[in-house]
């Protein structure tokens, strides 16, 4: 009987290859017949699309660069997921870290004490850790104490941290006077990381998170705890599990999660608050990495591996309209087929066993 | 000759995935009688009146009524051809009245709502019937015995032919079930035919004309209630089991002398705890329980006896009075915290409140327990392998039937899951084990089974704090019974006074 | 009293987005399907009406096409949901991305890049000959059918559900589908039929939008009102003469902050276009304890 647990679990990774599989095509197929419709060259748009990313180290370098803030974003939908609870609030999360650190830097700055670099980095990375768990322990209490739907409440934050960034950065004492755009002054040199051949120094605490929400999930009790939650409300209850707690300590380390995304964002790539810093071409990293968290179901290996598949298609969503002015919407449709194909499948395997 | 048969249902099959619950099943009632439906847990009973009321389809097999071979694939196709159906648990609509329910997908014009008319039709046919009920309260504040009157009135509302009654003496007592078989004979009188399915063999004896008896989904008998007996009737439930049973179809497991400790290891001293919503809460109980006994708590559903079992378990909820475990207070304790005082407890709904479904063996194991030292490195990290240990043995001394410990919960059969669950509160020493309905729903062995574990603890020196709905199981093994009624308790009874008659009307505030 | 005339005039015309929408969800709701896409529903609405409307140079065409992308949506929620049991958040959040990403494209792919942004053809206006001399109340009349619209469905949807059997046995899917069932409703059919109807209403929300209100469509018109209109059913208890009320105050916010920031220096503006999404969750809080939910919405149901 061994045996059939153990093609069971080979069966299900074949499973999930196919679901992956059958939903890109699908999706892809659907894109194709639009494009088809008006007339670009199907096969260019889908090569565009599909090796943007690796036909120069540019084109890898954007990936990366992509992939690093939508791998933070989606860990802050996972973790709440996890206790059937949805974290809309990646955007807002991201906002409000990246102008807490901002914030904090340029009043350092603006101060006139210098602190070197490995004062500068851990203390902004920290600030940002606490502006974004803030922001999601607001959403965490509301459902722990009145039962509000964190949907809303995290959907409601996010127009408020949209608001707070452009008050910070058409601020006088932050805004920098020679950006038209929203912009503030540039952070000092000792809080922001730099470059290994191209890549974003951040990459290592991207990776560093990966690490701690697998440990967390799998080996600590308070990961046991979130996962009975998922399994069985009720029977956890009953059992002694602390329902509320658990709410605010899981939407607290995502919102942090989410306050990181912004926050290497400001302190890597910008060096600065920009206002719209959180999309890529129209594209929220916030609302990718919902749809990233839905491919992998929450699985924590996983979503490097997505966010990076979905940095791709960015890229080449971007070299698409670049190139032959196909609007980068028709990319984000198709990504949002995908997921819903995936979704749509899986459930009905599931609905088998 | 005319066909005497109201309804028919031939050679039925029914798979749910790899599980056969219906394996051509023949089983026909004839007019104007009272036909029980007789099977242990399991046997396909209700799936069987399931089909026949158009919730399920058949893989294969006709159904014939008044002569005519029929489809019904959904209950508005059954109820058109005027059949009926009480389900074991309610399906009224609880935010709605008893008269909103009643007329509730009646035809008629659909864009008018002539509610105070309905109303005095419902008061006429009910009066008639000598049933009276609220008509103008929200269901959920009414009492499982009220709502069900309300069910077998909505399906004669709507001109009923065949009624069927699943399990309808779940939340009865023994008055108010004599009351029933009077309405039943009343309702036959008036022309209605009577499907009752029971579990039990006195009720089937006592209320049917004839019975068919189910086992595994096969029909292993028909017979006439002047033609049979007790005896004939368990042999046809349960064949070639072993055990030997009571007249209610129950295990009859020997409870040995046994010395109570000199000390109560539970002891409630006048505890008030608010109600919910379909309860009444606890109004000053006080009593003890002691260690080498088993102490039944019975009760009416909804009178209490959710709110006693969860706060012998999760104090923190007491409004009034105070909780000792082994001369310890614990009336501020959260439920971890009074688990690691030598407690432990297993849920009155099994899936709803005591597994993780999805989650392995291994992981339903460790709930209740993960906060205790032995499963926890660091007080942050969980030891998986002294939880995997735990499992093993778990399946091994309960002989759970399961490949590995890593299989889903909900993959295994319900008496194999009753099993892990109680198994899960010996992997420490107790004193006290507090358990709600433990044999609900399960067949007759894992019943025994539960039974001598039971009785084992008791043995062993525990406390047992049994509370459960079926006063027949707690007069087996109980050395005492408490009576709660409406949040109070009416009554402890010794073993030597039990009687089923006096206990059961206290159960109802007799 | 213009002042208070042209405050009314100016709030109705808000009201109706956050009424219409909101009703939308309340009458899915109260079928049981929870339907949290109607933001990506109102801007592919928008965007679809806006381009029918300037194309035939009809703003009802504009409004139909509107309702009939809202119905489109509905049926994918409804169908996708009972047929595959696929989670209504997840479906719902899905669509809003869809929506939002359906919504820009059709735009860019029917108009392009223009200089100057089109315009919808105009709305039919309905004057009532006597109440347009009535100060106060004219405000709230002196508008165009789709306000009409509005208060009409308001009063038809409250009939429906609470003086027809048809009604009743709706509600009784949301609160209790097994109950429903079990009498011989077919709950399929009906939450299909909700939630078509129900997204129909956001759709034409969502085209009140360009062709009514600002005249033409950009990305993002929506700006978040049709998540509000879920926090609006919510405290409206899912009763859909209620839905009305919460509309006209969140549209009034929103016209009190617009004022304030054209005539307030002191205030930064941003803090006043916070101001909506921050009472959502105020009023949330307060009236916690008063919000009632059909007890099964969100939930799918199954007979096995």
């Amino acid at each position: 009987m061994e045996k059939d647990v153990k093609r069971t679990e080979s069966s299900t990774i074949i499973r999930n290859i196919f679901v992956y599989l059958v939903s890109v095509l699908l999706a892809l197929g659907i894109m194709a017949i639009v494009v088809l419709l008006f007339g670009f060259n199907v096969s260019k748009v889908l090569r565009t699309l599909l090796t943007s990313s690796f036909r120069t180290s540019f084109g890898f370098q954007e990936t990366i660069k992509k992939t690093i803030p939508l791998i933070f974003t989606t860990f802050a939908f996972t973790l709440p997921f996890r206790i059937k609870f949805f974290n809309i609030g990646g955007w807002g999360q991201m906002l409000f870290g990246a102008t807490i650190v901002t914030v904090v830097g340029l009043t350092i700055l603006k101060s006139g004490i210098t602190l070197p670099a490995y004062i500068m980095i851990p203390l902004l990375i920290i600030v940002g850790i606490l502006a974004g768990g803030f922001f999601g322990l607001i959403a965490g209490s509301l459902t722990a104490k009145y039962n509000i739907n964190p949907i809303i409440s995290t959907i409601m934050l996010n127009f408020v941290g949209v608001q707070f960034l452009n008050f910070i950065a058409t601020n006088p004492y932050f805004k920098d006077p020679l950006e038209g755009h929203p912009i503030t002054l540039p952070l000092p040199k000792s809080a922001t990381l730099g470059f290994f051949g191209g890549i974003p120094n951040s990459i290592i605490f991207a990776v560093i998170s990966i690490f701690f929400v697998y440990i967390l999930i799998k080996k600590t009790r308070l990961g046991y705890e979130i996962n009975a939650i998922g399994y069985n409300l009720d029977a956890a209850k009953t059992y002694g599990i602390n329902f509320p707690r658990i709410i605010i300590l899981t939407f607290f380390i995502a919102g942090a999660l989410g306050g990181l995304a912004g926050t290497f964002e400001v302190m890597n790539i910008h060096k600065k608050l920009v206002e719209g810093f959180a999309s890529t071409s129209g594209a929220q990293y916030g609302t990718f990495g919902i749809l990233t968290s839905l491919i992998v179901a929450g699985d924590p290996i996983g979503v490097p591996v997505a966010a990076f598949f979905m940095s791709v298609l960015l890229v080449g969503a971007d070299a698409l309209q670049r190139t032959m002015q196909v609007p980068v919407e028709l990319v984000f449709l198709s990504q949002a087929l995908i997921v819903l194909f995936i979704v749509i499948i899986r459930q009905r395997f599931e609905r088998r066993v | 000759m005319e066909d005497e048969n109201l309804v028919e249902l031939r050679n039925i099959r029914k798979a749910f995935g790899e599980v056969v619950a219906l394996d051509n099943v023949t089983f026909s009632v004839k007019k104007r009688e009272i036909h029980g439906l007789l099977g242990e847990n399991g046997s396909g009973k209700t799936t069987l009146m399931n089909i026949l009321y158009g919730l399920y389809s058949p893989d294969k097999g006709e159904i014939y009524f008044e002569g005519k071979r029929v489809k019904i694939p959904s209950p508005f196709d059954s109820i058109k051809l005027g059949i009926g159906m009480v389900h074991q648990v309610s399906t009224l609509v609880p935010e709605f009245t008893a008269t909103e329910n009643i007329i509730l997908g009646t035809e008629g014009d659909k864009y008018t709502l002539p509610i105070n008319r309905e109303r005095e039709k419902i008061k006429e046919m009910s009066k008639n019937l000598g049933v009276k009920f609220p008509l103008n309260v929200k269901v959920k504040e009414l009492s499982a015995g009220i709502k069900q009157k309300i069910e077998i009135i909505r399906a004669l509302y709507r001109g009923a032919k065949l009624l069927i009654l699943d399990e309808p003496t779940t939340s009865l007592v023994e008055s108010e079930f004599q009351e029933l078989l009077k309405s039943l004979k009343a309702l036959v009188n008036g022309g209605v035919t009577i499907i009752f399915i029971t579990h039990k063999i006195k009720e089937a004896l006592q209320a049917c004309d004839r019975v068919t008896v189910l086992r595994r989904g096969r029909v292993q008998g028909i017979e006439k209630r002047e033609d049979t007996n007790k005896e004939k009737l368990v042999k046809l439930m349960f064949m070639e089991k072993e055990i030997r049973v009571t007249e209610s179809a129950i295990p009859k497991v020997e409870l040995p002398p046994c010395k109570k400790s000199k000390e109560p290891v539970l002891i409630l001293k006048n505890v008030s705890v608010e109600g919910g919503e379909k309860s009444v809460g606890l109004n000053n109980v006080s009593f003890e329980v002691y260690g080498g006994e088993i102490f039944g708590v019975a009760s009416v559903s909804g009178n209490g006896e959710k709110e006693l079992a969860e706060i012998t378990i999760n104090p923190s909820k007491i409004k009034n009075g105070d909780i000792l475990i082994s001369a310890k207070s614990v009336k501020n304790y959260e439920t971890l915290d009074v688990f690691s005082n030598g407690v432990f407890y297993t849920p009155e709904d099994r899936i709803k409140e005591g597994i993780l479904p999805e989650g392995s063996i291994k992981e339903n194991i460790l709930l209740g327990h993960h906060a205790k030292k032995r499963f926890l490195r660091n007080n942050i990290f969980i030891n998986w392998e002294e939880a995997r240990k735990t499992a093993l043995d778990v399946i091994k001394n309960y002989n759970v039937i399961t490949p590995t410990e890593e299989l889903a919960i909900r993959r295994l059969s319900g008496g194999n899951i009753q099993k892990v669950i109680i198994g899960r509160a010996f992997i420490s020493p107790i004193n006290l084990l507090v358990t709600h309905n433990p044999t609900s729903g399960l067949d007759i062995s894992t019943v025994e089974f539960i039974f001598k574990k039971l009785v084992e603890t008791r043995n062993s020196g525990s406390a047992v704090l049994w509370i459960n709905e079926d006063l027949d199981e707690l007069i087996i093994i109980s050395d005492r019974i408490a009576v709660l009624h409406k949040g109070e308790l009416k009554g402890i009874f010794e073993r030597e006074e039990f009687d089923k008659y006096k206990i059961g009307l206290l159960m109802i505030g007799g | 009293m213009s002042f208070i005339n042209s405050f009314i005039s100016q709030t109705i015309v808000y009201t109706v987005v956050y009424t219409l929408a909101s009703l939308g969800i309340v009458v899915s709701g109260r079928a049981g399907i929870f339907n949290v896409a109607s933001e990506g529903i109102m801007l592919a609405s928008a965007s679809s009406g806006f381009l029918t409307a300037y194309l035939t140079g009809n703003a009802l065409f504009g409004f139909l096409a509107g309702s009939l992308m809202g119905a489109v949506f509905g049926l994918i929620i409804a169908f996708v949901h009972e047929k595959f049991k696929v989670n209504q958040f997840i479906l719902g959040i899905s669509l809003v991305i869809l929506g939002t990403g359906l919504s820009d494209l059709l735009y860019k792919l029917i108009i392009g890049i223009k200089l100057t942004a089109p315009r919808a053809p105009a709305t039919p206006l309905v004057k009532i000959p006597l109440i347009s001399k009535i100060p106060v109340f004219s405000a709230f009349l002196t508008q165009d059918v789709i306000v009409y619209f509005m208060y009409a469905a308001s009063i038809l949807l409250w009939w429906f559900y609470y003086r027809t059997k048809l009604g009743l046995e709706t509600r009784a899917i949301g609160e209790s589908p097994k109950a429903a069932d079990v009498v011989g409703v077919n709950v399929t059919k009906r939450r299909y039929l909700s939630t078509i109807i129900g997204s129909a209403l956001i759709g034409i929300a969502g085209a009140y939008l360009p062709i009514l209100i600002t005249g033409t469509y950009t990305p993002d018109i929506s700006a978040g009102r049709g998540f509000m209109a879920i926090g609006i059913a919510i405290f409206a208890s899912w009763r859909p003469e209620r839905a009305i009320l919460g509309g006209f105050l969140f549209a009034a916010i929103e016209v009190i902050a617009f004022r304030l920031q054209v005539i307030s220096q002191r205030i930064p503006y941003q803090f006043l276009l916070m101001l909506p999404f921050i009472l959502v969750l105020v009023v949330m809080i307060i009236f916690n304890k008063q919000i009632e939910f059909p007890a099964s919405v969100g939930k799918p149901y199954s007979r096995e």
